[in-house]
């Protein structure tokens, strides 16, 4: 029987080994295919990602809710006596993100094949986009912290690629490289917590770290003093684990430090405060890559992240995810609400809807952070590919007409739903989802964490409040911008034709390929495909395969009262919004005022950051270089100065002191030789003369004495 | 050889190196590993040894002056060694843009092969100093006479910063010799594997662990250490001796930067291993921290330096300060993993500034001009280019998937292990080496932006655009290895842990010794 089962769990692991393998395969033969823009390209890409869904579909159905864990691993490489391993993890959260994955992908490939086919790398595009695929089905699998961290951080290559797809724009480049350096920002912090982790648990296994029994759970912070033996540590709080091979023991502050570097790496993935800055400029990427990696599921790997790791967290760190989540949230939709490129505002409203993942982990509700993430995933893709269609056809009244207009400006469109129904017709199911009414699948999710939101402050002091007001506020917000953006984009009359009268107008919603993805992403926009009831989230299939579950009895008055404020609500705001701004005026609000501009200015977090941060490291770089050429270097310029002088001096002393006292000596010795010499005449009398001399002076000498 | 020859030169040295690659790989693969041949300090563990008594001067009631013959290789020095084959042939490859005087240029070129060759073989304290100063001079003709505009400053600026250093070890290493007796002939000895062991220190002697002797008031086994270190750290190069690097490397050509960067600066860090810390483990643990502490100066100095600079050799050659700043920290947490790592960072390194080096030369030659701010948009005109770039770039940024990313990421790990296993570094520094990760990231993509994205826009105008062509098969023939090699060691981390893990628990396990 256990031979059977460890079959069965190995066909599970080839399968979802081949789901993650088939795009890499993709990557690679697209990287290599001759040329740089074939069709065959597309096509071995969506046939690759087609199949990896086919796969995950049928690893979903072996391991959801079997309540057992698929995991395999082989030895990757041993460092001195650490053996790091790498296998693939298949539980309910993985085969979950497996599935997810390629379903979104796969309309997003379809959609390419169309959206790109006149892009003159299309091969390029499509070989970036397989090795995105790869890595995010890679991380999602990936059983060990090493492995994961080296997933998501090619998650972030490939999202840097695709973001700097084309690269002779001036501002792709720089909004690539931003996202590819905030990243590194929380890559550096992740990196950070796996080191703590490992050092305190010794190993980079998720499932023996988080798993059930998990090692984690077992450590615990006391605040006693602690000796270990071995050498001595003594802190005077510390976070020990207490084992049977030793005991380790850090201070306390390292645990804090590792939440705080995981958080760094959820807040520069999935785009929160105060990491969120590089999701918009993000936007500069082709429309079906934002679809697919800045709406649905590269900005989802922070949220499941923090799932994978949720163990971890004590509930300080879990309060602080929530208060953050809760102001991104909020900020984010203000930030929308004001904005005028069709892209920028889907792009806040996705860090707005990040944020409600993240508050939602925060507030305990983990099964409704995943499952808002599941739903978001299809309603916001949607909502961007919906935008591809509408900057196309902009882009072609551009082109068409020899215009200087801005293709992205929601100021020129208007009045598109007539021009194109059926994109009409699923950007309004979209949107609905997205504020969250009734009968879509985002009301399901958005209200099961509104709900919990409320739960959670019982008990809790009043301050705490806030976080479920601003999150309900947040939903009345959301509600406004995505009515403004329907409204201005697909009511009324188109702005162009009121600035430049007899343009000439051919629109269409495009072929099959066009319509296909929407419409299968359509599905995942209304409640049926998660709940059999519309209306209550305690029904949804997901919540059936976590754990970690709350508020799934109604138990209070939460329940009902809720949803039914919400809606009413957000029914009230979006006729308010379509009000205002189907009539047309020009600009129904005052463009000026504080508010307006922090909201139009994104709270003007670039310029800070500019200010406090870029700059200042410039500054300190440039400085350093002048310390190292001018104090480094010119010490050591001074030392060979110093030595030339020193020898330029011995030279003289050679010259003037030694030589000169040789010759001082020479001289003496001529001076006295010629004084002698003197003596020396050869004449008879002159010697006689002195032989005298010297005999008196004997005797004068003898006398006196 | 006659000068007719001329053309046949460059040839003949492709071969050379070729043929050392071959013996280097078949010595990589016979290398066998386990515990029996952890090396260090077990002269019976060494492999490919060989010992032949060379300089045996009867001092007659002196005893024996013993100078032997004595090379042989452990896991410490085997990946370096396959590390340098492989250079040296990219390094031939990069040497077809030299063209005068070529007959000197590949004499020197093949004097500096042999003697790195020899400084990573050899046990021998004496052959090891000679390998090492043969090193010198070929490298200060070559870059004083092939350099660029400033090239006798460069060069004599290398020659005095690392004579400098040499001219004091050779102090320690007489000291040394007049230390340590050879057990079984009882002659004083320059047997580097001789030196480690306290029991082969003659009672009283000058470093003597028991005799606590002293000069200038530190004791003296300090003092030697110090010496022995800087006179490596100069090579590494550790902050603030680095400053030869950048003027070396800018003014050098670039196969003489392949090789000063490739391989020169882990003679550095492979003599803080084999030399440094291994004969002096007692001081070296002791002075842990302050290793680890110029490791983070260097790993963050350097990386603040590389930002600023605005030529594209510079701005490498700082890089490789930062990045050689990852192997003196691991070093310093004396932990396994930190050590591994820091060869794993050697190994990597020497062929990702290979890479670098050889990429930079590539449009130096094409326009003769490297500054960043000169190019704009290369992509569209040399996009096979381009790729390199990118490979090379993000490999050294420590993108996963690559070698730089094991190396340093172990680094990491083992410096902040290091106060829970030995309480030698305090836990910030691993912290502080990781930003020296994300400066990396800044620079490298900042000059990806700057010179190979955006519109094309050449300071040379239509003549640097015809100049400069995409890449040709030779240099595809260079570079394509080197970035394989990467990726593979980054997938196949094994491929060097395998070979050096027992040297490095030998290592780790002889330091707990003491």
């Amino acid at each position: 029987m256990n031979n059977f089962l460890q079959a069965i769990d190995t066909l599970t692991i080839k399968f979802a080994l081949t789901a993650v393998l088939l795009p890499l395969l993709a990557f690679v033969f697209n990287f290599l295919l001759p040329g740089r823009k074939s069709k065959l390209a597309g096509w071995i890409s969506t046939v690759a990602i087609l199949f990896s869904a086919v796969l995950s579909v049928s690893v979903f159905a072996k391991v959801w809710n079997t309540g057992h864990v698929v995991h395999q691993q082989v030895i990757w490489f041993t460092i001195s006596n650490t053996v790091v391993y790498a296998g693939v993890l298949l539980n309910n959260l993985s085969a979950l993100m497996l599935l997810l994955v390629p379903v979104i992908a796969l309309p997003v490939h379809i959609y390419s094949t169309a959206y790109m086919k006149h892009d003159g790398n299309l091969n390029r595009y499509f070989a970036y986009l397989s090795l995105f695929c790869f890595s995010m089905l890679a991380l999602v699998v990936a059983d060990n912290l090493v492995l994961f961290y080296a997933f998501w951080e090619l998650v972030g290559f490939s999202s840097y690629l695709l973001v700097g797809f084309w690269f002779t724009r001036d501002k792709a480049v720089q909004a690539n490289k931003k996202a590819f350096i905030m990243n590194r920002i929380g890559d550096i912090g992740l990196l950070t917590a796996i080191i703590i982790l490992f050092t305190m648990f010794h190993t980079f296994d998720i499932e023996k770290l988080f798993g059930a029994g998990n090692l984690v759970s077992k450590s615990t912070t006391i605040t006693a003093k602690v000796i270990l033996t071995g050498h001595a540590t003594t802190y005077s709080s510390s976070w020990i684990l207490f084992a049977n091979s030793g005991n380790t023991a850090l201070p306390i502050i390292w645990q804090y430090i590792a939440f705080a570097g995981i958080f760094l790496a959820v807040a520069a993935k999935s785009a929160q405060f105060p990491l969120h800055t590089w999701l918009p400029d993000a936007m500069e990427g082709p429309t079906s890559v934002s679809a697919l990696i800045h709406a649905a599921t590269m900005v989802a790997a922070g949220v499941f992240l923090l799932a994978r790791v949720y163990p971890l967290f004590n509930d300080t760190e879990l309060t602080i995810l929530a208060v953050i989540g809760c102001f991104t949230a909020f900020m984010a939709a203000s930030i929308a609400l004001t904005q005028t490129d069709l892209k920028r505002i889907l792009a806040y409203s996705t860090i707005s809807q990040l944020g409600y993942m993240v508050m939602a982990m925060g507030i305990g509700a983990y099964t409704s952070s995943l499952f808002h993430l599941v739903t978001h995933a299809f309603f916001k893709c949607l909502l961007f590919l919906v935008a591809g269609i509408v900057i196309h056809q902009m882009q072609h009244i551009k082109e068409d007409n020899q215009l200087d207009i801005d293709p992205q400006n929601i100021n020129n469109m208007g009045g598109l739903r007539k021009k194109l129904p059926f994109t009409f017709i699923v950007a309004i199911i979209g949107g609905l989802a997205l504020i969250g009414l009734p009968f879509t699948s985002g009301f399901l999710s958005k209200d099961s964490i509104l709900i919990q939101s409320f739960q959670w402050t019982d008990g809790r002091s009043g301050v705490f409040k806030l976080v479920p007001i601003v999150a309900l506020l947040t939903t009345w917000l959301t509600a406004f911008y995505v009515t403004r953006l329907i409204v201005k984009v697909f009511f009324g009359e188109l702005r162009l034709l009121h600035i430049k009268p007899g343009i000439k107008l051919h629109l269409s919603d495009g072929n099959w390929q066009y319509k296909l993805p929407l419409a299968f992403l359509v599905i995942g926009c209304v409640f049926s495909l998660f709940s059999i009831n519309p209306f209550l989230y305690e029904q949804a299939w997901i919540f059936k395969g976590f754990a970690a579950n709350g508020g799934l009895e109604r138990e209070n008055v939460y329940h009902s009262l809720v949803p039914i404020g919400v809606n009413i609500l957000s029914v009230l705001v979006m006729y308010a919004a379509y009000a205002v701004y189907v009539k047309r005026k020009a600009n129904p609000f005052p463009q000026k005022g504080v508010l307006f501009n922090l909201s139009f200015n994104a709270w003007y977090f670039d310029a800070i950051y500019n200010q406090i941060i870029v700059k200042p490291v410039l500054v300190l770089s440039r400085f350093a270089f002048w310390f190292d050429r001018r104090v480094i270097d010119g010490f050591v310029n001074l030392l060979a100065k110093a030595g030339l002088t020193l020898a330029k001096l011995s030279a003289w002393t050679d010259r003037y002191i030694v030589d000169g006292f040789l010759h001082l000596l020479v001289e003496i010795v001529r001076i006295i030789s010629s004084f002698f010499r003197v003596f020396q005449a050869g004449k008879v009398q002159y010697y006689l003369f002195s032989m005298l001399v010297i005999i008196l002076a004997l005797f004068i000498l003898k006398i006196v004495i | 050889m006659p000068s007719k020859w001329r053309g046949s030169f460059k040839y003949i040295t492709l071969l050379a190196t070729l043929v050392q690659l071959g013996m280097g790989i078949w010595i990589y693969c016979n290398f066998k590993s386990g515990a029996a041949f952890g090396g260090i300090n077990h002269e019976g563990q060494f492999q490919f040894m060989q010992k032949l008594p060379w300089i045996n001067l009867d001092l007659g009631t002196m005893g024996k002056m013993q100078i032997d013959y004595f090379v042989g290789i452990d896991g410490i020095s085997v990946t370096l060694l396959l590390m340098s084959s492989v250079v040296m042939v990219i390094a031939a490859l990069a040497s077809w843009e030299i063209t005068s005087n070529l007959k000197g240029f590949f004499v020197l070129f093949l004097i500096l092969d042999m003697a790195v060759i020899g400084v990573f073989c050899s046990l021998d304290f004496f052959l090891f100093y000679i390998f090492y100063e043969l090193m010198l001079l070929p490298l200060y003709f070559l870059i004083g006479m092939w350099g660029g505009a400033r090239r006798e400053y460069a060069a004599i600026k290398f020659f005095l910063y690392t004579l400098f250093g040499s001219v004091f070890m050779l102090l320690v290493m007489i000291g040394l010799y007049l230390s340590v007796k050879d057990p079984v002939t009882g002659n004083h000895t320059f047997n580097i594997i001789q030196m480690m062991n306290p029991a082969n220190y003659e009672q009283g002697s000058v470093f003597s662990i028991l005799s606590h002797q002293t000069l200038f008031g530190i004791q003296a086994r300090t003092v030697g250490f110090i010496i022995l270190f800087i006179a490596f750290a100069i090579k590494v190069p550790v902050v603030p001796l680095h400053t030869w690097l950048p003027d070396a490397h800018v003014e050098a050509p670039t196969p003489v930067s392949i090789i000063l960067a490739g391989i020169l600066l882990k003679v550095g860090g492979y003599g803080i291993i084999r030399v440094c810390v291994s004969i002096f483990p007692d001081i070296a643990s002791a002075n842990a921290y302050w290793l680890g502490l110029l490791g983070i100066i260097s790993i963050l100095y350097g990386a603040l330096n590389a930002l600023a600079q605005k030529d594209l050799k510079r701005l490498i050659a700082y890089s490789s300060v930062s990045h050689m700043g990852f192997v003196l920290l691991g070093i310093a947490s004396f932990t396994t993993e930190g050590i591994s790592g820091a060869v794993m960072q050697m190994v990597s390194h020497g062929f990702l500034s290979t890479m670098l080096f050889f990429l930079v030369g590539v449009v130096y030659n094409r326009v003769h001009d490297r500054g960043i701010n000169h190019f704009r948009g290369l992509a569209t005109i040399m996009p096979k280019y381009t790729v390199f770039v990118m490979i090379a770039f993000f490999a050294s940024l420590g993108l996963p998937g690559f070698s730089a990313f094991i190396a340093e990421a172990f680094s990491l790990v083992g410096a902040f292990k290091s106060p829970s296993v030995n309480g030698l570094l305090p836990y910030w520094m691993a912290v502080c080496g990781s930003l020296g990760i994300l400066l990396g990231a800044a620079y490298f993509l900042w000059t990806l932006q700057r010179m190979f994205f955006g519109r094309l826009n050449l300071k040379g105008g239509s003549v640097w655009r015809i100049a400069l062509t995409d890449l040709n098969l030779r240099e595809k023939i260079a570079l394509a290895p080197l970035a394989i090699i990467a990726l593979v060691l980054g997938i196949m981390p094994s491929l060097v842990f395998d070979k050096i893990n027992d040297s490095v628990l030998a290592l780790v396990q002889f330091m707990h010794l003491k």
